[in-house]
């Protein structure tokens, strides 16, 4: 496990609790993706969009709620365009950036 | 796993340790003193280090028990001095390193398994039930190591509950608070 992925499993364990104590700001799909995206993250610095596709947390979710949960995940700061690569490469944010 | 990576966890999990021991000592404890003057014990009510242990037992299992030896040794220097080397302080510094790996070891062997794994959400309640138990071991321990009168096993424990849960409300606020800065 990279240090990143534990950054991250720590935080998964964070939201964990937040959901516990009312406090979620992540609808479920959007929690899928993130979790995809944290798992996918493990292997590689960047994480794909077609990765996330295809991981098994996405096999029940349509394309444009997708997207939209991808949009939202950016747009409140777990996820990021990687600064490095071209699009369709996100960055699962460690929480100290 | 290279060394470096290994190097960086000691020094994070020391780092934190020690920070947490800080604080609880310095700043906690003598707020204790002013809201409970009759309560004369070397526990503290509020022992954030606890949450420290339990965390790093959770993310790094078996290595915790080196990666936290460094931040608990220095911590024990830096309030006992050179008496750091008496065997019952060699003794609470192994019960401080080495309850809560153990603690989750053996759940895991008996099929409890709380540690992280890739698409499994994790389980909050069940690491804080776990490091209850570990603070329920290590308060024992530690005050059979030290001696103590059972008052003092009862506020070690005490201790160990209100920081593992106070540590954890206080990461899971800065992890909130990092994502609301990131907007």
């Amino acid at each position: 496990m990279t240090d990143i992925s534990k950054l991250a499993e720590l935080r998964k364990l964070m939201l964990g609790m937040e959901r516990s104590i009312g406090l979620e700001e992540l609808s479920a799909v959007e929690r899928d993706v993130y979790y995809a995206a944290t798992d996918l993250a493990q292997q590689t610095t960047g994480v794909r969009t077609t990765g996330l596709l295809s991981h098994a947390l996405m096999q029940d979710v349509s394309r444009p709620t997708f997207f939209r949960a991808l949009k939202s995940l950016v747009t409140k700061g777990y996820l990021s365009q990687s600064a490095t690569s071209r699009r369709g490469v996100y960055v699962v944010n460690p929480p100290a950036n | 796993m290279s060394a470096k990576t290994f190097a960086i966890e000691v020094i994070v999990a020391s780092s934190f340790y020690f920070a947490a021991s800080i604080l609880t000592f310095e700043i906690l404890m003598p707020v204790q003193d002013v809201f409970f003057p009759d309560f004369q014990s070397s526990a503290s009510l509020l022992f954030l280090p606890h949450g420290v242990r339990v965390l790093t037992a959770w993310l790094l299992g078996w290595r915790s028990i080196i990666a936290l030896l460094p931040g608990v040794f220095l911590i024990f220097y830096y309030l006992a001095g050179d008496n750091v080397f008496t065997i019952s302080r060699l003794l609470a510094i192994g019960v401080a390193v080495c309850t809560t790996p153990i603690v989750f070891g053996l759940a895991a062997k008996l099929g409890f398994e709380t540690r992280p794994k890739p698409n499994e959400d994790p389980c909050w309640p069940c690491v804080m039930g776990l490091g209850v138990v570990a603070g329920i071991i290590s308060g024992s321990l530690t005050n059979i190591a030290f001696g103590g009168h059972p008052l003092e096993y009862l506020a070690f424990f005490i201790g160990d509950v209100f920081g593992l849960f106070f540590l954890m409300l206080g990461t899971m606020l800065f992890f909130r608070a990092m994502r609301h800065r990131q907007r």
